[in-house]
């Protein structure tokens, strides 16, 4: 059906590099106001007093929103209303604290400059209380508990031929978005409330807010056409938004509120520390037999957020015994959230260090036994795999990367104080579909216009609309234009858990249909085309494909009919297909690494990943994804670490030099490649999503890298250079 | 942050004029503006020193000097430095990023601030933020506190690369005060201990400007390096760094200098190692007993000493990379 898809660039591309793209805190409304959010000092207690007078002396100040003079919500007059919201867009509402830079005030005024400085001059009285931000600590008292039914049993494996056992840690990572979470609220009427948000699904936004303001969805319009990344920090509607909006009501103008980059670490989520445990036994013949993985992480005591990082565990290879424990640590951090790859990023880290571990002790090729393990169909649900190509993506990465050089024995190749080794990390990701709508609107010209509500963070979502777009219709590309990430447009899933382009495709097809058939039902008359796959449509008209005489120009169908443009809206989801089959996407990452034992220094040499992500819409963008993502594996596994005070319970260097993100300047040119079989029992289009399986099975390719170079195991991320030496 | 008046100085007459408790000087802006938006200082005056001093590098007879409003950039690309004194170029290039070193200058880059992270939250104690509030650091986290010099007030480390350079080379300080007398401050003695009043990074006065640096000739020619141990490869500051220089005549070392960085509160000489391997053969052997004369003298914190073993390796590695290098070269 599709054919393999030319590099294009992106539609939005020129308007991006050259600042003409609008992100949230852009746009130039009369009369904005500045917001800036104030966070607790302490980890715990009360706020019981806040002094607004010295900071009300500067000029341009307008008002102190905090819980002394919040605007009335007539939510909160009802209890079971009130109830629903959750407590993080509560913050206005209430004088506890759970945890330090909590936002306790926003400070308005004319001028960003006038509010950040009165900002630093609120006195805030506390009442403190006892805090907990020991995450490893609070395990000593935690009680795991049973996730999901058990396979098999673990009496089944005790005598296993080989076991291998394990502890794991990965420090708290934060998002780190380049565009900083940003709001502008203005309400145009009464109840009508118009927003400017960063974030990742604008029906979420409308959802949420409508449930704050007790709302109805259409009153509510969100607006976030260009997102400047998200890596799930931009899922939940956060307290910017709600903060600007009830500024925006107090003092009756629009106001923006942006955070700061430290605040970036406090107020949009992270991904949580985590611990676990992991064992696993294999027999003489290289068959996997079972695993019990215990698992926990941290929690806000303001409790919305777990995950379970042994998910993974029952999905990737056939263990026909799995038992598992989970369990959450709620601590006086900032809330954690979903953050790429959630849940299944760690966990896989574990599990694939656990089977690297496993092959040094059994003297086994880490590529076969992965091979002669992978799950043959969905062991969760029983049901059959629509396609999985796991398996090609490790044989093509080994080929690739030269696996037969691979020592089996660490410290093998050594070049003085450097030494060189291979790792494999595999990973795995349900290829889920959800609900999206689109419309295509054509004019007279036969140019259209396709619109989504679905946000495009980075992905590429907008130039794949273009593309599929051109697929099902025929309508060359420079006649397409998009408009996306506005509640205005049909409604759709938020972007994430990479479904957006699979759910997208469904909609746009839908549409697509719905197009032809209207122009069908207009050129030839109704019931006179039955079958639509022979129509198509050019830049002049609508024709059949094997038929051009029966060609009929959109001119002459918009004259017929005295039409101003052609307008059809369609939505889909997920149907039967997941009664029949289960869906993954999977990715191969074969690296290979060089490493210093006098200094530290750790190398990436080679990154080779290869991705079963069905059939490849846009080549570019789907590659910019896999490096990306792997880059943050690199990350996750050799520097990003978000630490604790623990004497204060603040986040300590929470900003971009004390936070290390990976630059380029830490990774080789990184090559991607596709086996590109589609999946058309998943969506019309035949792709799978691959948003995070280049993350996926990264941080363990690394560090399963570094033991065959030299011979430590590191379970606890990050491994920096202290650790190596 | 708080409103400023912003004063674009002409000459050095008129940044006298201007200065006051309250004023902050600017050069590139690279670590000021960090400080001010993080309210760390707060000047209600700028006195920018773009226009008021030298940002030429010029050779002398015995020597280079670098203009103080000079970028980091220029220096790295100037083909005097990179011929005779190849070491500056080095240790500028390991620190920061393109875009950063394009805008800080040469005296800035002296009198930037710690990057210890308790300097940087105004809700957590510092004694180098306000004296006598205490230190955050002395029982918190101390991946990027000192493992030699450091006092009970204080364990911060000076951030940078490029002194630790002119640290080695023995470069001089040159120094314009209000009453337009000038001196030379030698570079070792620059920068300070943190001792009992660790809020004072150096032995500037408040009533001076910093004119510029000279580095005197020498002969190590190529054979000089500097190894740099971060957590990621740009835009980084050291765990522990190390600058070397080596002169060798007759298969005999005749001079070297070796300086560190990320270990003190000031760019560190190890004084007694130069010594040691003077006059000794250039061998790995004796570069491994000079690492561990360096490292016999460091007391590291209950959480940093990693750094100790890292710094051995640095050391070692520099040296060697010195032998490398001149071969190269």
């Amino acid at each position: 059906m599709f054919e393999i898809l030319k590099n294009k660039g992106r539609i939005e591309g020129i308007a991006k590099v050259t600042g003409k793209a609008k992100y949230s805190a852009e746009y130039a409304l009369p009369n904005l106001a500045h917001g800036v959010i104030v966070g607790s000092t302490i980890p715990s207690g009360f706020i019981t007093n806040i002094n607004i007078e010295e900071a009300k002396q500067v000029p341009g100040v307008i008002d102190v929103l905090s819980y002394w003079n919040k605007p009335e919500v007539s939510t909160f007059d009802n209890p079971e209303k009130s109830k629903k919201i959750p407590a993080f867009h509560k913050y206005f509402h209430t004088t506890k604290i759970n945890y330090s830079d909590q936002p306790v005030a926003l400070v308005l005024a004319d001028t960003l400059e006038d509010a950040s400085y009165a900002a630093t001059l609120l006195k805030i009285d506390y009442k403190t209380e006892d805090f907990n931000v020991n995450f490893h600590e609070s395990l000593k008292d935690l009680e795991l508990k049973p996730f999901k039914a058990e396979r098999g049993n673990l009496e089944a494996w005790q005598n296993a031929d080989y076991i291998s056992e394990n502890e794991y840690t990965i420090a708290m990572e934060v998002h780190n978005p380049m565009e900083m979470h940003a709001t502008i609220a203005h309400w145009t009427a009464e109840n009508k409330l118009s927003l400017y948000d960063k974030s990742q699904g604008v029906n979420g936004v409308q959802w949420n807010l409508g449930r704050f303001f007790d709302l109805p969805e259409e009153n509510i319009t969100v607006n976030s056409e260009f997102v400047g990344g998200g890596f799930g920090s931009g899922l939940m509607t956060w307290f910017n938004t709600v903060a600007a909006s009830l500024g925006a009501k107090l003092i009756e103008r629009p106001v923006k509120v942006g955070l700061t980059r430290p605040q970036m670490f406090t107020m949009v989520g992270y991904r949580p520390t985590s611990w676990q445990k992991v064992k696993i036994g294999a027999n003489k013949d290289e068959k996997l037999l079972g695993v019990l993985h215990h698992a926990a992480h941290n929690q806000s005591k303001y409790n919305v957020y777990s995950r379970d990082l042994s998910g993974i565990t029952s999905k990737v290879y056939a263990f026909e015994n799995v038992k598992r424990f989970t369990g959450y640590s709620p601590l006086n951090l900032p809330i954690p959230t979903w953050m790429r790859g959630p849940g299944d990023s760690s966990g896989t880290f574990a599990v694939e260090s656990a089977i690297d571990e496993l092959c040094y002790k059994m003297n086994a090729d880490p590529v076969d036994i992965r091979l002669n393990n992978i799950a043959p169909y969905s062991m969760d649900s029983g049901k059959p795999w629509s396609t999985h190509y796991l398996n090609e993506c490790l044989e093509r990465g080994a080929k690739e990367i030269g696996w037969d050089d691979r020592p089996n024995q660490p410290k093998q190749l050594k070049d003085g104080d450097w030494y060189t080794g291979y790792g494999v990390g595999v990973g795995l990701w349900n290829a889920s579909r959800r609900n999206a709508g689109a419309s295509i609107e054509m004019k007279r010209d036969g140019n259209i216009i396709v619109r989504t509500a679905m946000t495009d963070i980075g992905t590429g979502t907008g130039q794949a609309i273009v593309n599929m777009t051109h697929e099902f219709l025929g309508i060359p590309r420079e006649k397409i234009s998009i408009e996306l990430g506005n509640s205005i447009h049909p409604k759709s899933v938020t972007q994430g858990g990479s479904w957006g382009l699979s759910s997208l495709s469904g909609a746009v097809d839908a549409a697509s249909t719905a197009l032809k058939r209207k122009l069908a039902d207009y050129a030839w008359g109704k019931s006179e085309v039955t079958k639509l796959d022979a129509v198509i449509l050019s830049d002049s008209g609508v024709a059949f494909i094997n038929d051009q005489k029966k060609s009929v120009s959109y001119q002459d169908i918009f004259q017929k009919y005295n039409l101003n443009e052609i307008y059809v809206e369609e939505y889909s989801n997920a149907g039967g297909e997941e009664e029949k089959y289960a869906f993954c996407s999977s990715a191969a990452h074969f690296y290979k690494v060089k490493v210093n034992v006098v200094t530290g220094k750790v190398k990436m040499d080679r990154m080779v990943i290869v991705v079963d992500g069905g059939k490849i819409i846009n080549p570019q963008a789907a590659a910019n994804q896999i490096i990306g993502a792997a880059v943050g594996g690199v990350g996750m596994a050799m520097r990003e670490k978000q630490e604790v005070d623990l004497a204060s319970g603040r986040l300590i260097g929470s900003d971009f030099a004390g936070y290390h993100v990976t630059v380029n300047a830490d990774v080789p040119i990184i090559e991607v490649s596709f086996i590109n079989k589609p999946d058309y029992n998943r969506n019309p289009a035949g792709a799978k999503g691959l948003g995070e399986v280049g993350l996926l099975g990264s941080a363990p390719a690394i560090t399963n890298a570094i033991y065959n170079a030299i011979g430590k195991r590191f379970t606890n991320l990050p491994v920096t250079p202290d650790m190596i030496v | 942050m708080k409103p400023f008046e912003f004063h674009r100085a002409i000459n050095s007459d008129d940044v006298f004029k201007h200065i006051s408790t309250t004023s902050k000087y600017i050069a590139g802006g690279t670590n000021l503006l960090d400080l001010m938006k993080k309210h760390i200082h707060e000047p209600n005056t700028i006195i920018d020193l773009n226009s008021a001093l030298s940002n030429t590098i010029e050779q002398k007879n015995d020597g280079i000097f670098l203009g103080a409003m000079t970028t980091n950039t220029k220096v790295t690309e100037n083909t005097i430095v990179n011929k005779n004194f190849p070491l500056v170029s080095k240790a500028i290039l390991a620190g920061a990023s393109p875009q950063i070193r394009n805008m800080a200058t040469t005296s800035g880059n002296l009198l930037q601030r710690t990057r210890c992270p308790y300097f940087y939250d105004t809700n957590i104690p510092c004694n180098k933020r306000k004296s006598n509030s205490g230190c955050g650091a002395l029982n918190g986290h101390q991946r990027m506190a000192g493992i030699v010099g450091t006092s009970q007030n204080c364990v911060a480390v000076h951030p940078s690369d490029f002194c630790v350079a002119l640290a080695a080379l023995d470069a001089e300080v040159f120094i314009t005060k209000t009453d337009s007398t000038t001196e030379k401050i030698p570079f070792k003695d620059f920068h300070r201990l943190p001792e009992n009043n660790p809020e004072k990074d150096n032995n500037l006065s408040d009533n001076a400007i910093i004119t510029g640096v000279f580095i005197p000739n020498n002969n190590f020619g190529n054979t000089v390096s500097y190894v740099k141990i971060r957590e990621r490869d740009s835009y980084a500051f050291a765990l522990v760094s190390v600058a070397a220089a080596l002169e060798i005549k007759d298969d005999k070392i005749k001079k070297v200098r070796l300086a560190s960085g990320g270990v003190a509160h000031k760019p560190w000489r190890w004084f007694e190692a130069e010594k040691f391997l003077k006059n000794k053969k250039a061998s790995r052997d004796n570069f491994i007993k000079a690492a561990e004369l360096i490292v016999s003298k460091t007391k590291p914190l209950p959480n940093n000493t990693f750094k100790v073993t890292l710094l051995k390796g640095a050391v070692e590695t520099a040296l060697m990379q010195c032998l490398t290098n001149t071969s190269n070269g």
